[in-house]
């Protein structure tokens, strides 16, 4: 077989796999183009004409305000939840301490515990402080996020070399100076890798706002696309662009980082 | 004075996540145990009952070992899809047979990262028994001469979850597949085609033995991450709008109920029973941490 066949074939293959791959996105963005009644009448595969009606429904929802929520949610906590767990990670890859070893270990076990361990406490701890009525509960379980930390000391740990910090600091440098100086030109990386899973993760959380959140103008995109389907619960049509739109953005994030994204990965999380 | 200074460097850079994690999470795990004794609806007062709650959920009517047995079941037939579809795609695509690489990695890795409420949304949609694709495609073809209801029937409900959470999976396992096929030395494949050993040789005995880790890996997260399973069912199940009320709990016979849906009905769903509902999530977690401890028993005992 001549290398020219193989290569056709194996990307005929794979192409064939990644139509099974995008084949709902697909069904589900052409169904957000046409009016509810068509969608039970017939199977549509190319765009109807009914894409800006709908979308009129989308905005009368609200749904930007429910972006503008996401956002916020998404932004911190991926913000927050880096520097907290570059900040610790630098503690336990350049510096000795006493119990290091043993706060590290704990630090994997937490790792393994499901988030809904403490859940049922946590809503109540949130109503008690008095922040049940804002987004900050959705914001703080990232900051203290286990496996960020994990990361970010393992990937300084192989990433930043000791002597380059150690010359900075006879430099006069300062501690902070070192870290926010010299740390996180090493690890970008790692930065891109964690910030992109954080708001992944924190974009797509349904279980805690569900629980915590009870106003409709605090609602983030889960709980958003759920409740145009109560509003509107005979246009499937809307939902669904509702749907299309909800998912936009992590598609865009994605597109745009997944070559760092991935570099990441393969440095940080298979070696260590 | 200098050294002296600097002893306080490390605690200070590892205070902001050692304070956020005692508060927001060591705290409410302890005070959820604390709960999980209790009988409380969280309005009236608690009632301690001792290890009442944990009794009960060997009750059919907690439904707990039910979900648990769902939930499990999912996983046995959804990981080793994911990993055969995962390990073979990222094969292909790290093979010198495929063009556009980057392009084709990122479309499969694109199911992963979509809202799990949206996905169920769109299993909902695509086998609604009226309106789904599905079964226009399959009437139009001539294959069935009436709609399937294929979420009313518990056997097509479990079979259709498993569809919907392999096609979600698959991208995951393949980047770590891909990530680890980087990490195998080339030389070590060339030297076996120097040898005269074919393709499937090559990835019989020096691929896949190099690429166990991932495997345990994947396998072990995929245990984790799987017990935890809660929105794609629950809104492929419920539907639109219906997926935070008592409409349909786990489905038909609540044969796709699982575990942290229990939990949530539990204590805000059908019911508010705060302490039954922190004994599930400690029950949960009691079997995450029986898993990861054979995962890692299994580990060890492999490179020993």
């Amino acid at each position: 077989m001549s290398s020219y066949v193989r290569t056709t074939a194996g990307t005929v293959g794979i192409a064939i796999i990644s139509i099974f791959a995008l084949l709902p996105f697909y069904i589900m963005m052409i169904m957000g183009t046409y009016q509810n009644e068509d969608l039970f009448q017939k199977i549509v595969l190319v765009p109807g004409n009914y894409l800006l009606q709908n979308l009129q429904t989308v905005a009368d929802s609200r749904f930007d305000l429910v972006y503008v929520n996401s956002l916020i949610v998404s932004i911190a906590s991926t913000v927050l939840s880096v520097f907290v767990s570059a900040f610790a990670g630098f503690a336990f890859a350049k510096h000795e301490f006493k119990y290091k070893k043993k706060i590290f270990a704990g630090v994997l076990l937490t790792m393994m515990i499901p988030g809904q361990l403490g859940l049922v406490a946590y809503v109540i701890e949130m109503r008690s402080l008095g922040l049940s009525g804002t987004l900050v509960p959705l914001i703080l379980p990232w900051m203290a996020n286990a496996f960020g930390v994990f990361w970010m000391t393992q990937f300084i740990r192989g990433a930043v070399p000791t002597e380059v910090l150690e010359s900075a600091r006879m430099d006069g440098c300062s501690d902070i100076g070192v870290f926010f100086r010299i740390v996180l030109a090493f690890i970008y990386p790692a930065i891109t890798t964690l910030s992109l899973l954080v708001f992944l993760w924190s974009w797509n959380n349904y279980l805690l706002p569900l629980i915590m959140i009870n106003k409709p103008e605090l609602f983030t995109i889960p709980l958003g696309i759920n409740s145009l389907g109560t509003a509107y619960r005979t246009d499937l049509a809307a939902q669904i662009l509702g749907l299309t739109l909800g998912t936009l953005p992590v598609l865009i994030l994605f597109a745009i980082g997944s070559k760092s994204f991935i570099r990441g990965l393969t440095a940080g999380s298979v070696k260590g | 004075m200098n050294t002296v200074k600097r002893r306080w460097v490390p605690y200070f850079f590892l205070s902001p996540y050692l304070i956020l994690y005692v508060a927001f999470g060591f705290i409410p795990i302890l005070f959820s145990l604390y709960i999980s004794l209790t009988n409380w609806d969280g309005i009236s007062g608690k009632t301690f009952v001792g290890l009442d709650n944990y009794k009960f959920l060997f009750n059919p009517d907690s439904y707990f070992f039910k979900s648990v047995g769902n939930t499990m079941l999912f996983v046995a037939l959804t990981l080793p899809l994911q990993i055969i579809i995962g390990l073979g795609i990222a094969t292909l695509l790290y093979s010198k047979w495929v063009k556009w690489k980057a392009f084709f990695q990122l479309i499969n890795f694109l199911p992963y990262i979509v809202t799990p409420v949206a996905v169920g949304l769109m299993f909902n949609l695509l086998f609604d028994w009226q309106a789904g694709f599905v079964n226009k495609l399959l009437l139009q073809l001539g294959v069935i001469d009436e709609g399937i209801y294929w979420l009313g029937d518990p056997f097509y409900a479990r079979m259709v979850i498993v569809l919907m959470l392999s096609w979600k999976g698959f991208g995951y396992t393949m980047i770590f597949y891909l990530a680890g096929l980087a990490n195998i030395p080339k030389d070590l494949n060339e030297a076996a085609e120097v040898d005269g050993a074919t393709f499937l040789q090559t990835f019989w005995s020096i691929t896949l033995p190099l690429l166990k880790p991932v495997t345990v890996f994947i396998v072990i997260t995929g245990i984790i991450g799987g017990l935890q399973l809660l929105e794609e069912p629950m809104l492929l199940l419920g539907g639109a709008g219906m997926g935070s009320s008592t409409a349909v709990i786990g489905g038909p016979d609540r044969c796709c109920l699982t575990t942290v849906w229990n939990m949530y009905d539990t204590a805000y769903g059908s019911t508010t029973r705060y302490g039954l509902g922190a004994a599930i999530a400690y029950g949960l977690c009691l079997i995450i941490a029986v898993f990861s401890f054979l995962g890692a028993r299994f580990q060890r005992g492999d490179q020993g």
